[in-house]
């Protein structure tokens, strides 16, 4: 993927995207044929890939430990919801996936302004203080939607239109993967990992750490709030439970797997920690406990992550 | 400006006066006046403590002083951080070597070269032509770089695992990357042997003549201080003892005192 994204040229890369995405709408086309509980499990593991790979870009690339995933996939999750509730029912239904698709912008965007809001103050923090930080905004985002009558209070929001295909929630993640790996690849992006590496060398090297870091964080927030509404009409119902802290540490789980700055491995974690539980499901109750051991096990095995961090000059 | 800049002929590049720094009830710098003139190669010497390392900070914007005024370019420092200054052409090295240990020796040269791109956030995304063309220049003119100084054939190794010395000349392929007018050496001769600190004195001769900047230079080693420099000035506890030629320096009863302590000079 190195290779892909340095000498493949500027055209390489973008039709690769381009040729991911051909294959992701034929696959979409016969998604008919496969056991719908399968493509159930396959949607949602898209939709966990776009996060994983968009905390690993503030996380892993820069560095900047955030544990505010799941606010910023609340705020997007909310937003697109509401507009397509509002929005959807006097559709014609042509029309539907450019409301979707214009549904999942505004998400996306709202929680890249949450994402703005958070980064800006945080940004003197460190490690383990700007982890708190982000918990707690997290939080706050979630008792706003517990307490606002406007997006259903404790309850949440229901009967949110099933428009997140396997199409959808997969084109989405091959875009995100291709924005951070882009991103990082570029000369420009090589400062995110500059300012991850030596805060203060970097800043020698002419490059500014703070707007690094916001852009990080706006970058994230967007795909996390896209990811939000990708998961709002996936399970059809949201209630400011499913945006708690324990879902900002699932996604962390998936970066430290899948390796910290590692694009491939991070993918492959997003992926396997979505399957995981549905193929423990033999064990019923001691589902969580085998799940908690692999982890463990592997962590023991690879502390790396799956793929190891991005030493060499940052491939993948 | 000071005589002695003006005797190199250009203009002052950078020029501190009466700079004081403190830290809590601690004067880490004191009422230092230096100058360094356009192409001047100027070393910075003096005990360990002196506060050598603490005028480079304030050089870089690392620190602001207390009192006193850096300008750069006869533009005063005012409050700027240390990626503006960096922009306005004052480049570092560090004296505990600072590379990025994530990245290979190419993109720890590449990654300084994004100050003067003409594409960011949105080309990098986009990738057109254009982009394409910035980043061929880019990677073009890190190997013109890497190969001025050998380390051409190491481009994909991870920086961290050079020798020692590649290294230190990596930290100063990596501070000229910026298009500095004027580089601070922070030590740059720590932990060398005699063979490569001669390598290294050719070394800043070299770059200063070739890329045509000025040069502060912190250095212990006196050897190399004196052979490379035009104008040394000394610290001792935060204040400036003495400036002048090295044959001036050499002579100084108060820079020997510095040194060597009272009897020594005394005798």
């Amino acid at each position: 993927m190195e290779k892909l994204m340095n000498n493949g040229g500027s055209n390489g890369a973008k039709r690769w995207l381009l040729l991911g995405l051909v294959l992701v709408a034929v696959v979409s086309a016969f998604s008919g044929m496969i056991n719908r509980y399968y493509l159930g499990v396959l949607v949602e593991a898209g939709v966990n890939v776009t996060l994983a790979v968009s905390l690993n870009l503030i996380n892993g690339y820069t560095g900047q430990f955030s544990l505010g995933h799941g606010g910023f996939m609340a705020v997007g999750a909310y937003l697109a919801a509401k507009l397509t509730l509002l929005f959807g029912p006097a559709l014609p239904p042509a029309l539907q996936p450019v409301l979707f698709a214009g549904a999942l912008l505004c998400g996306g965007m709202g929680a890249a302004l949450a994402g703005l809001l958070v980064g800006v103050p945080s940004l003197r923090l460190r490690g383990d203080y700007l982890a708190v930080v982000t918990l707690a905004f997290g939080e706050i985002i979630r008792v706003v939607f517990q307490n606002s009558p406007a997006f259903g209070a404790a309850t949440g929001l229901s009967g949110i239109a099933p428009w997140t295909n396997f199409f959808w929630s997969w084109s989405v993640a091959l875009v995100t993967v291709y924005v951070v790996l882009a991103l990082v690849h570029s000369t420009y992006g090589r400062g995110f990992l500059a300012v991850n590496d030596d805060e203060i060398a970097a800043s020698a090297m002419g490059i500014n750490p703070v707007r690094y870091k916001v852009t990080a964080f706006v970058v994230g927030a967007f795909f996390a709030g896209v990811a939000g509404g990708l998961f709002a009409h996936l399970k059809r119902a949201i209630n400011p439970e499913g945006f708690n802290f324990m879902r900002s540490i699932d996604v962390v789980v998936m970066v430290i797997l899948g390796g910290m700055g590692n694009t491939a491995g991070v993918v492959v974690a997003a992926v396997l920690l979505t399957l995981l539980p549905e193929l423990l499901r033999g064990f019923s109750e001691y589902r969580m406990i085998v799940y908690s051991l692999l982890i463990i096990t592997l962590m023991l095995l690879r502390p790396q992550g799956l793929f190891g961090r991005s030493s060499k000059g940052g491939r993948l | 400006m000071s005589a002695a800049a003006q005797n190199s002929g250009g203009g002052t590049v950078l020029e501190l006066e009466r700079v004081t720094i403190r830290f809590g009830g601690l004067t880490a710098v004191s009422e230092v006046d230096l100058a360094v003139g356009e192409g001047e190669l100027v070393g910075l010497i003096g005990p360990n403590g002196a506060g050598k390392t603490t005028v480079f900070n304030l050089v870089t914007g690392v620190y602001q002083p207390t009192e006193g005024r850096i300008s750069f370019d006869r533009k005063p420092h005012g409050r700027l951080r240390p990626h503006d200054l960096t922009r306005r052409g004052i480049a570092r090295t560090f004296q505990n070597i600072r590379l990025f240990g994530s990245m290979s020796v190419f993109d720890n040269v590449r990654v300084a070269m994004q100050l003067h791109r003409r594409f960011g956030f949105g080309e990098a995304l986009w990738r057109g032509r254009l982009a394409a063309k910035a980043e061929g220049d880019v990677a073009g003119r890190v190997m013109e770089l890497l190969e001025i100084f050998n380390l051409g054939r190491v481009r994909d190794e991870l920086a961290t695992s050079l020798p020692y010395g590649d290294q230190r000349r990596l930290e100063i392929v990596r501070a000229l990357a910026t298009r500095p007018r004027l580089l601070l050496l922070d030590e740059p001769a720590a932990g060398m042997n005699p063979t490569e600190k001669a390598a290294l004195a050719q070394l800043i001769v070299e770059v200063q003549q070739r890329f045509g900047i000025s040069v502060l230079l912190v250095e212990h080693d006196m050897r190399l201080v004196m052979s490379v420099c035009q104008r040394i000035a000394v610290l001792e506890y935060g204040r400036k003892i003495a400036e002048g030629t090295p044959q001036q320096i050499q002579k100084n009863p108060q820079v020997i005192a510095a040194y060597l302590g009272k009897e020594a000079s005394d005798a």
